[in-house]
C-alpha cells in the first residue's frame, strides 16, 4: 500500500485532557479514508492535526517520508488542504474572490499572480459547478451552493490530500449526496487522496474506501466498510444495537439502529 | 401595614418583610455617608454637630459652610445618584437586559444636547438666561426622551437583543455628543463654561434653588413610578404571555420609557453625566433585597444615593483642593464590572 | 477528464478599472487639497497661492497660506489615509465591520497615552509624543482583543461594547489628568477635539515616517489579511501563519492610529466610515482595498476639514465632531441592516 500520511503513536492533549492517545495510522494514498465515530470520540481532532492544527504531545505524522513538523506553512499547505468544520467567511465576498484565497500557499510577494493561479481558480470552479455563481455574493447562496464553492476553494489549493471536517453537517439530504459526490468524483477522477469526518455512519460506509473507527480516543477498528460494518462492532463503538444489511443500490452495508443501548442514554440510573 | 389583606402568602410576605428591613438598613447607612459628606472639607464637622447646625444653631461661618457650601452638593449628590439608579432599575426591568442603563441607551447623552440646545436658544446677547433656569431640567428631559425614543425606533425589532440595543445607544449618544460639541462652539463663553461644566458631570458649585428643582421633580416622577411599580412583574415576561395577565406591554413600556428619561434628565440636569451608577446600583438592590420591586426601587434609590455621594467623596479627598468630577470614580468602579458583564459568556444573547 | 475547459469566463482581475479609479480619487484628492489652501474665512487666487509657496513675502495673506493652510492641506490627507487603512486592518482582524480604531478604544487610549507622556513625563518632543500615542494605542489593542480571547472568544457585537467601555474610562482618565494640571488643559484641549487647524507643518513631517511604516506592513500583509477574512481553521489550512499576520497587524494598526491621534487628535469615526466606502468600490481583496482606503480616506478628511469651517461659519467646528455625526450615523445604519 502507497501511503499519503502515516500517524505514529500520536497523542493530544487540551491543557489536561487527553484528546487523543496512542494512535496509529496509515492513510492510503488515492483512496477515501473516512474517520468515524461518536461524538468527542476524537475523530476531528485526529484531521485537524494531519493538518497540523493541533500539536502533538508525543507520536509523529508524516507526510510520505517527511515529519509533517518539519514543514513550511505553506508548503505544508501545498501538500494537505483542509475544508474546516462550518468554515466562515464575510457574506459580501464574492464567489471569486473565496475561491480565489484557495491559491495563497503558491503565490508569494515577487510572483503575487500567475497565469497557474488564474487556470486552478476556472478548473476548481468549474468541477465544482458553481463557474455560473462566479459574480454571486456568499451571502445570497444556499446551504449546498456555499459548500460546493468551499469545497471549490479547497480544490484551488491543488493539494494531493484534501482533509474535509463534517462537510455535510448542516446540509439537507439532496446536497449532502450531492457533496459527497462531488468528493467522491474528485477522488476517482484526479486521483486525490481524501480524509473524510462524518458522523453519519451510512454515509461514512457508503462513500468509504477505507473506515475507521474511533471510540474515547482511540482507534477501535479500521478496515474496508464491509469488514467494519458488523453489528457487534456498531454496538461497542456507537452504543447502538442495530441490524445490518446490505444497501441493495450500492451493494454496502447499511445500518438500521434499532435502540440506544449505552448505559448512559438507557432506562433511569439505579440510583 | 396589612401584608395579609394584599394576598400574599406567608413566604412571599415573609420575603418581603426581610426586603424591607435590608432597605431601612441601607437608608442608616445613606444617612451615615451623607453625614460624613457634609462634615468632610477643608475643616471637619463631627456628625452631631451638623445635626445641631441643621435644626437652627451654630455659628455664622458654619452655617455657610454646612448649608450654603456642603449640604447642597450631598443633597444633590444623593438625589441625582438615587433618580438615576431608579431609571436604571426601570429600564433593566423593561427590556429585560441587565446590561440596560441611562448612560450605555444614549439618554444621558440626549440629555445633554437638550440642555446645550436651551442654553443656547434661550439666552440673550448678554449671555444671560431670558427664562427661569428651572426649565433647564424640561430641556434635558426633552432630549433624553428624544434620545431614547430614538434608540428604539431605529433598533426596531433588534431591540430584544440586548448588545444590539447597547450598540444603538452608543451610536445615537456619539451623535448627540458631537453635536453638542459643535453648538458649544458655537456658543459664547458663558454657555460653554456651563455646559462642559455640566457635561463632565460634578457635583460642585450647586445651589438650593437647583437642589429644589430636582427634588420637587423627583417627587413627582417618583408618584408615577410607584404607580407603575404595581405592574412590573409580569414585564419579567415575553409579550405574549404579558397579554394573556393583561398588560399591553408596548404601550407600558413607553410609559416606563418616559418615566426613566424624567429621571435621568433630572438626576444630569445638574448633577451631570455620572455613568455606572444607573447600571451597578440596580444590580446590587436586586442582590439585596431580591425580586420584591418595591423595595428593590427603594433600595436602588438609596444604593444610588450612596454611591454618588460616596464618589463625591473619594474625590474630595483624593484631589482636594482641585475639583476632580465624581463621574471619573464611578467610572473607574463600573468600567470593570461592566466589562465583566459584557464578555461573561452565555450572560445575554447578541 | 480536464477539470476545466478553457472557456468558461473567469474574469482575471480588472486592472484598468482599478487605475482608473484610483487616479480618479487621487485627481479628487489634489483638487480638495488645493481648495483646502484656496477657501475657508478669506479666499485666495491660485497665483497667490503659487506666490505663497516659492515667493514668500510676509505678508498677511502669505502667512496664512504658509503657515495655515499648508500644514493642514497636507496633515488632513495623511490623517485621513492613516485612519481609513488602520480601519481595514481592525476590521478585518476582528472580523467585523462595525469595528474602527475608535470604537475598539485605541483612539482614546493613544490619546490618554499623549495626555500622561507629557503630563507625567514631561515628553516634548514630537517623535516623542507619537511614540508614546503609538505604544498606547498597542497597549489598548492588546487589552481589548486580550480581554476578548480570554473571554473565549466573543462575540464581533461584544468586542465593540469593550472597546467603547475602555474608550469612555481613558477619556474619563484624560479628563482628570486635565483638570488637576490646569497648565496642561490650555495647551491641549484644543488638541484633544480632534482638528487639523492651528498644526505646524514639522507635526505633519513627523507623523509621514509612521503612517508609511504602517501603511506599508499592511500593504506587505494584504495576501494575508484577505485569508484572515475566513474562520482560523481555514485559514491556517491555507498556510497564514497567525500569530505573526497578527502581531504584524497590531503593530501597524498601532502606529497608523497613534501617528493619526497624535496629529490631529482623535478625528472620530473615520476609521469606521472609509473601509465600508473602500469595500463598495474595489472588493474585499486587501492589495486593492488597502489602497482604496488610503485615498478614500485622505479625501473624506479633506472634505470633512473644508466642510467643518462652514457648518457653522464664520467660527470653525472641529473636523472630529463633523466626521463623528457622519461616522453615527453610519453606525446606526449598519446596525439597522444587520452588517455586524
Amino acid at each position: 500500500m502507497d501511503k499519503a500520511i502515516s500517524v505514529k503513536a500520536l497523542t493530544i492533549a487540551y491543557g489536561a485532557a487527553t484528546a487523543i492517545s496512542a494512535v496509529d495510522l496509515d492513510i492510503a494514498k488515492g483512496k477515501v479514508t473516512v474517520l468515524a465515530g461518536p461524538n468527542g470520540c476524537g475523530k476531528s481532532t485526529l484531521l485537524r492535526a494531519i493538518r497540523r492544527l493541533h500539536q502533538p504531545k508525543s507520536g509523529e505524522i508524516r507526510l510520505g517520508d517527511m515529519p509533517i513538523s518539519g514543514l513550511k506553512e505553506k508548503e505544508l499547505a501545498r501538500h494537505i488542504g483542509l475544508l474546516a468544520q462550518s468554515p466562515s467567511a464575510p457574506d459580501d465576498m464574492s464567489v471569486e474572490e473565496l475561491v480565489r484565497l484557495g491559491r495563497y500557499p503558491h503565490q508569494t510577494m515577487l510572483q503575487p499572480w500567475s497565469a497557474a493561479d488564474a487556470d486552478a481558480i476556472q478548473a476548481a470552479m468549474f468541477g465544482t459547478g458553481v463557474s455560473h455563481l462566479a459574480e454571486r455574493r456568499l451571502g445570497s447562496l444556499s446551504g449546498g451552493q456555499l459548500q460546493r464553492v468551499w469545497i471549490a476553494m479547497v480544490l484551488a489549493q491543488e493539494t494531493d490530500i484534501i482533509c474535509l471536517d463534517e462537510p455535510v453537517n448542516h446540509l439537507d439530504m439532496a446536497h449532502q449526496i450531492d457533496c459527497l459526490d462531488l468528493v467522491g468524483r474528485l477522488n476517482r477522477e484526479h486521483g486525490r487522496t481524501v480524509v473524510l469526518v462524518l458522523h453519519d455512519l451510512n454515509l461514512a460506509a457508503r462513500y468509504a474506501d477505507r473506515l475507521v473507527f474511533m471510540k474515547d480516543g482511540s482507534m477501535v477498528a479500521d478496515g474496508a466498510p464491509v469488514e467494519l460494518m458488523r453489528e457487534a462492532l456498531i454496538e461497542d463503538v456507537f452504543g447502538i444495537s442495530c441490524r445490518v444489511i446490505e444497501d441493495p443500490v450500492h451493494n454496502r452495508p447499511l445500518c438500521i439502529p434499532i435502540r440506544n443501548s449505552s448505559p448512559r442514554f438507557g432506562a433511569a440510573p439505579a440510583a | 401595614m396589612s401584608i395579609a389583606a394584599r394576598g400574599l402568602s406567608p413566604a412571599l410576605a415573609r420575603i418581603n418583610r426581610r426586603a424591607w428591613m435590608a432597605v431601612a438598613i441601607i437608608a442608616l447607612i445613606t444617612v451615615a455617608l451623607a453625614l460624613c459628606g457634609i462634615g468632610f472639607g477643608s475643616t471637619w464637622i463631627d456628625p452631631g454637630r451638623i445635626v445641631e447646625i441643621l435644626i437652627g444653631e451654630g455659628t455664622r461661618g458654619e452655617r455657610v459652610v454646612v448649608l450654603q457650601l456642603r449640604a447642597p452638593r450631598v443633597a444633590i449628590a444623593a438625589l441625582a445618584g438615587g433618580a438615576m439608579a431608579v431609571a436604571g432599575y426601570l429600564l433593566q426591568k423593561v427590556t429585560r437586559n441587565e446590561l440596560a442603563s441611562p448612560g450605555v441607551l444614549g439618554v444621558i447623552g440626549g440629555a445633554g444636547l437638550g440642555v446645550v440646545i436651551f442654553l443656547a436658544l434661550l439666552s440673550d446677547e448678554s449671555n444671560s438666561l431670558v427664562t427661569s433656569i428651572v426649565w433647564q431640567p424640561v430641556a434635558a428631559m426633552i432630549g433624553a426622551s428624544v434620545a431614547i425614543a430614538a434608540v428604539f425606533l431605529l433598533s426596531g425589532q433588534q431591540a430584544s437583543s440586548a448588545v444590539r440595543l447597547l450598540l444603538f445607544g452608543i451610536a445615537v449618544g456619539a451623535v448627540a455628543k458631537a453635536a453638542t460639541l459643535i453648538l458649544m462652539i458655537v456658543g459664547p463663553i458663558y454657555r460653554t463654561t456651563q455646559a462642559s461644566r455640566w457635561l463632565a458631570g460634578a457635583v460642585n458649585e450647586i445651589n438650593w434653588g437647583e437642589v429644589q428643582v430636582v427634588a420637587i421633580g423627583l417627587a413627582i416622577a417618583m408618584v408615577g413610578v410607584v404607580a407603575v411599580a404595581r405592574r412590573l412583574p409580569p414585564t419579567d415576561l415575553d409579550e405574549v404571555s404579558a397579554r394573556g395577565l393583561g398588560l399591553n406591554l408596548p404601550v407600558f413600556r413607553i410609559l416606563v420609557f418616559a418615566l426613566a428619561s424624567a429621571l435621568t434628565a433630572l438626576a444630569v440636569a445638574f448633577a451631570g453625566g455620572v455613568g455606572f451608577i444607573g447600571l451597578m446600583a440596580p444590580h446590587l438592590a436586586r442582590l439585596i433585597v431580591g425580586r420584591p420591586v418595591l423595595a428593590g426601587i427603594a433600595a436602588s434609590f438609596l444604593l444610588g444615593a450612596i454611591m454618588l455621594i460616596g464618589a463625591d467623596l473619594i474625590v474630595r479627598v483624593l484631589f482636594a483642593p482641585t475639583e476632580v468630577p465624581a463621574g471619573t470614580v464611578t467610572a473607574v468602579i463600573g468600567t470593570p464590572y461592566f466589562l465583566y458583564l459584557v464578555l461573561r459568556r452565555g450572560s445575554t444573547n447578541g | 477528464m480536464p477539470l476545466a475547459s478553457s472557456n468558461t469566463s473567469i474574469r482575471v482581475p480588472r486592472r484598468i478599472g482599478r487605475h482608473a479609479l484610483f487616479s480618479g480619487l487621487a485627481v479628487l484628492l489634489l483638487i480638495l487639497m488645493y481648495l483646502s489652501l484656496a477657501i475657508g474665512y478669506r479666499l485666495y487666487s491660485p497665483a497667490e497661492i503659487w506666490r505663497a509657496v516659492t515667493a514668500f513675502d510676509g505678508s498677511e495673506a502669505h502667512v496664512v497660506i504658509r503657515d495655515l493652510r499648508l500644514p493642514r492641506a497636507l496633515m488632513a490627507p495623511l490623517v485621513g489615509a492613516a485612519l481609513g487603512i488602520a480601519g481595514v486592518l481592525v476590521q478585518t482582524l476582528s472580523r467585523n465591520r462595525i469595528a474602527s480604531p475608535d470604537t475598539l478604544g485605541l483612539n482614546a487610549g493613544a490619546a490618554f497615552a499623549v495626555v500622561m507622556a507629557s503630563g507625567l513625563f514631561g515628553v516634548a518632543s514630537l517623535p516623542g509624543l507619537s511614540l508614546a500615542a503609538a505604544a498606547g494605542a498597542l497597549a489598548t489593542s492588546l487589552l481589548v482583543f486580550g480581554l476578548a480571547a480570554a473571554a473565549g472568544g466573543i462575540s464581533p457585537l461584544r468586542i465593540v461594547l469593550v472597546g467603547v467601555t475602555f474608550a469612555g474610562l481613558f477619556d474619563s482618565f484624560v479628563n482628570v489628568v486635565l483638570t488637576v494640571n490646569e497648565t496642561m488643559l490650555d495647551q491641549l484641549l484644543f488638541w484633544l477635539a480632534g482638528s487639523f487647524a492651528d498644526r505646524k507643518l514639522s507635526l505633519a513631517l513627523n507623523g509621514l515616517p509612521f503612517v508609511l511604516v504602517g501603511g506599508g506592513i499592511a500593504f506587505y500583509l494584504a495576501r494575508s489579511l484577505d485569508i484572515l477574512q475566513t474562520d482560523d481553521s481555514t485559514a491556517r489550512g491555507l498556510g497564514v501563519p497567525l500569530g505573526v499576520v497578527r502581531g504584524l497587524s497590531f503593530v501597524a494598526v498601532a502606529l497608523l492610529s497613534g501617528a493619526s491621534v497624535a496629529m490631529a487628535g482623535p478625528v472620530l469615526f473615520v476609521g469606521l466610515v472609509v473601509p465600508h466606502a473602500a469595500r463598495a468600490l474595489v472588493g474585499l481583496e486587501h492589495r486593492l482595498q488597502i489602497v482604496a482606503a488610503a485615498l478614500v480616506g485622505a479625501v473624506y478628511t479633506t472634505l470633512a476639514d473644508i466642510v467643518a469651517r462652514f457648518v457653522i461659519f464664520p467660527r470653525e467646528a472641529p473636523v472630529g465632531a463633523v466626521t463623528a455625526i457622519v461616522g453615527g450615523c453610519l453606525l446606526l445604519l449598519l446596525l439597522r441592516r444587520r452588517a455586524a
